[in-house]
Formats: C-alpha cells, structure tokens, sequence
C-alpha cells in the first residue's frame, strides 16, 4: 500500500499535465466541428462519385464523414495518439525508473515481494490512467453537448472514448513488458515515442491498403470507430487480441520481473 | 575530436535502428501506392471542389495520389515528423545525457573548454542528422522511382528532403537548447517532445480551420509542405528566413546557457 501511494504521488503531477492537455486537445477539436459540418452539407452530394477503394484508403464511411460521429472518429485517432503516448511512458518507466535512479537496491531490500512491488507500481499506473479518462471523458460529453447538430447514438460515443482506455491499457502493458525485456534503457521517451509512432504509422498505412491481417500488428486499429458506429459494439475479435496481449504481457512481466538481474 | 568520436559511437546504434525504421516507412508506405493507383484517376478534380477542411479530414490534402509523386507527399508528412522526432531526442539527451548518467564531472574535468565540448556534441549531432537525412533520401528517391511512370522525380524529392533537413536542424538546435537551460537533465526530453507534439498537432488543427491560417508561422511542419514544395512555388522563402532565425536563436542560447549552466550533478 505504501508503494502504490508513493507511486501515485510521483504520477501525481505528470498525469494531471496529460489530462489537461489531453482535455484540452478535445475541446479545441471539437470547437472546430460547427464550421466543418456546415462545409461538409455542401459537398455531401459532390461525394457520390468517388470511387470505392478510395473512400476505403481515408477510413471515413460516405456517408458518416459529415457527421457529428464521422468528425469524432477523425479527431479521435490523435487523441489516442496522444493517450498511448501517455500509456507506453508509464508502462516503460515504472520499473526502469528505480534502475535509472539507482533506488531500485532500496526498494527492493525492503520486506514486499517483487510480485507485490510490482501489483502497487501497476495498479499506481492504472489510477492514473483512470484519472485522465474521467478527464477526456468530462470534456468530450461537454463539448459534444455543446457542439453537436444532430441527434447522435450516445451508447457509440460513449464507447469510441472509452476505446482510449482500452487502448492505454494496452500500450501500457507492451511499455512495462519491453522494459523488462530490454536490459538498460536510457531515455524511456525515445522508446516510447518510437514504439507508438511505429504502430501508429502501420494503421494509416495499414488502413489506406484495406489490409485485413494489418489490422492484428496495430493497436490503433482495433477498436475501428467506423464498425463501432455502425454496430454499436467492439468487435469481438480485437477485443479478444487487446485482452490477450495485455493478459500474456502482465504474465510475462511478472514472471520476467521476479526473477530479473537488476542492475545498481 | 576524441569527443566528438565518442558521441558518434554512442549515438550510433540509435542511429541505425532509426535508418531502418525509415527504410521500412518508406518501403511500406509506398508499397501501398499500386492499390491506389488504379482507381485515383478521376481524384483530382473532385479533391479541388473539396472544402478544405475537409480535404484534411479525408488525409489525402490537395495532392493527387493517383501519381507516385503525390503519394509520396503523404507519406512525407510522416517521414518528416519521424525526422522531427529523431533530431529533438537526439538534441536533448546530447546535451543532458552527462548529467543523467552522472558522467558530466568527467566530461567538465577534462581540459577543454565547455564552449568546445558543446560545439564537438553539436558536430556529431549534425552527422548524425545528415546520415539520417541522405538515407531518407536514398531510400525515398529509389523506391519512388521505382513506382512512377512520368517524369523523373528526383528534383522534387531532393528538395523536399532539404526542407526536411531543415526542420531537423530546428528541432535539433531547440533539444539542445533546452538542454542547456533546463536545470532537470529529465525534463529536457520531455520539454522538446512536448513542443514537437504540441506543433505537430498544430498542423493539423491548421489544416482542418482555415480560419486560424496565420498561425502557420508557429509550426515548423507547415514550413515545407510537400504539396507546396513538389508542386507549388517550391521552398518558401518567408519559411527559408523565419527558419534560419529560429536555428541562429536556438544554437545562440545552447551556446550563451550551456556556458554558464549549473550542472546538476
């Protein structure tokens, strides 16, 4: 218990600056929808000759890219950008910090368990993580109260924005498997940010081919805004493959970790 | 110079993981470009009837990505933020790293100046953004060529790519700069990536409104846009001068700080 207050004390700081900009970043996005919906009414009916592969490669549905949901899914994918950012950071930091600091010989010569050292760091980081989404999640429900032009489905907003959650989780557990695995990192930004642009950069691309098996590299395409507005639902098998990733990612942590060199 | 082969060597590994990470941007990304190609032929007129805002949202811009060249546009964008990304890490530690590996005491004993300490990092930086500049260049230039069917593009691509050298010197000099200034050896990656995040988001708020236009000048990914550079008036020379101004204040202060600076040791 001690750990995970001392560790959400040392996030305390940090995670407030990512919810605010995070927050921020969705109001001003949002702000920008008025002027694009009036833009897009216009041009809707210019729209029906483009040519289908075309509409594919830009991920926006035909008929969907005015609306009030077809502007959020566009805006979402820097949100979440930004957001498994934040997440691969955590996860890369939790426990490289100790090493980097030289603290890791003081933390762990004390009477907990490395499995229990571990639980506290994760679940610090998972406070965290809950932290910003009830941030993202205020100003996205205000904005879109404000902003919005039509009657929209709630239950498919509401699941695209918790999607960065599920995300999050998912990147924050590939930051603190690829910290264990790697022996030394020095600048946990430099991997984190390689990492997450990698992955994000395979789902445009990914995306702009149509690539059915691309979708399974990326975790920025497994929770398809497009399907979720259209289905009201995550589709099952990514939700599958995000659960297992996190699931074997943790196990091998804690097996990786409770057995590690670590370096002082 | 013995510094300055001991940054290149340190440096190295990044350096090539990085190098490879482009050759696969490059090679993926273009790879896409025959699905595509097929169907684009009727894209260009429709993409100028487009509001603009709505061109940003679609991600295609105004350029034609029925023709490698427009494609490669694209593509550029995110060549260029990976460019951005390398050279303001690599900025950063540079300069920071002594203090966060607790090795700056060594490095200050030794009897050279802080002025040519500084000057030797910054050499080694230079290379090591220049390698990575030339094999963008190489590996766009081939593997474009190898998908177009018109005219060679290689004029195009090379000055491009020297817009992109460019932005990297700009957020090369601004890692280092905050270096110099920032007491925290921690905080200076995350500052300079802030900024690089914070701008590059910019951009692209930029492209959906077109009504805060004028804050172009704020983010140097507007500076040397492909569809400006490949088939507008080429690099703007507003961008050229604001540009030149931005390195000569940043390598002023890494200089004038890290002078002076108060290694947290």
């Amino acid at each position: 218990m001690n750990i995970f207050i001392h560790e959400w004390k040392s996030y305390r700081k940090s995670t407030l600056i990512w919810s605010l900009s995070l927050a921020g970043l969705t109001i001003l996005l949002f702000s920008m929808f008025p002027a694009i919906a009036r833009d897009a009414e216009n041009f809707k009916r210019l729209l029906e000759g483009f040519p289908e592969p075309v509409r594919k490669a830009v991920g926006l549905e035909l008929d969907s890219i005015a609306s009030f949901l077809g502007f959020y899914s566009y805006m979402f994918l820097y949100v979440s950008l930004c957001g498994a950012i934040q997440a691969m950071n955590l996860g890369t930091s939790l426990l490289t910090k100790e090493i980097r600091e030289k603290t890791a010989d003081f933390l762990l010569t004390k009477p907990v368990t490395r499995k229990q050292v571990l639980t506290s760091k994760l679940l610090a980081a998972v406070v965290s993580l809950i932290m910003t989404n009830i941030f993202f999640l205020t100003a996205a429900n205000l904005m879109a109260s404000i902003v919005k032009t039509e009657s929209y489905s709630v239950s498919a907003f509401i699941l695209i924005s918790i999607s960065l959650f599920l995300l999050q989780l998912i990147f924050l557990a590939i930051g603190v498997l690829v910290s264990v695995i790697i022996p030394r990192i020095k600048s946990v930004l430099s991997v984190s940010l390689g990492t997450v642009f990698a992955f994000f950069m395979l789902g445009i691309f990914g995306s702009a081919a149509g690539d059915e098996a691309m979708r399974y590299i990326t975790p920025f395409k497994y929770f398809d805004p497009a399907y979720i507005v259209k289905n009201s639902a995550y589709e099952p098998a990514f939700l599958t493959m995000g659960a297992g990733i996190i699931l074997a990612a943790i196990l091998a942590v804690y097996y990786i970790y409770s057995k590690r060199d670590i370096a002082i | 110079m013995n510094l300055f082969f001991r940054e290149l060597k340190a440096n190295s590994k990044s350096l090539i993981l990085w190098c490879i990470g482009i050759l696969l941007m490059v090679a993926s990304g273009m790879s896409k470009f025959g699905g595509v190609s097929s169907s684009g032929q009727s894209m260009n007129e429709l993409m100028k009837a487009m509001p603009k805002a709505l061109q940003a949202i679609m991600g295609t811009g105004s350029l034609d990505i029925s023709t490698a060249g427009g494609y490669y546009g694209i593509l550029f964008l995110y060549l260029m933020v990976m460019g951005a990304i390398h050279a303001s890490m690599l900025g950063s530690t540079i300069v920071s790293k002594e203090e966060r590996d607790k090795t700056v005491e060594f490095l200050l004993v030794k009897p050279i100046s802080r002025n040519k300490v500084i000057t030797w990092k910054l050499i080694a930086a230079l290379v090591n953004v220049l390698i990575f500049n030339i094999v963008t260049f190489i590996s766009s230039a081939t593997v474009v060529e190898y998908y177009n069917d018109g005219i060679s593009l290689h004029g195009d691509i090379a000055l491009l790519l020297a817009g992109m050298f460019i932005l990297q010197l700009i957020f090369l000099f601004l890692g280092t700069a905050i270096a110099s200034a920032t007491m925290n050896p921690k905080a200076a990656g995350s500052v300079s990536t802030a900024i690089l995040m914070g701008t590059f988001l910019l951009s692209i708020i930029i492209d959906i409104s077109s009504s805060i236009d004028f804050l172009k000048y704020l983010t140097p990914f507007k500076y040397f846009e492909a569809k400006q550079v490949m088939f507008g008036e080429g690099l703007d020379v507003v961008f050229l001068i604001l540009s030149a101004s931005f390195i000569f204040i940043f390598l002023f202060v890494t200089y004038k700080l890290y002078k002076v600076k108060d290694m947290a040791v």
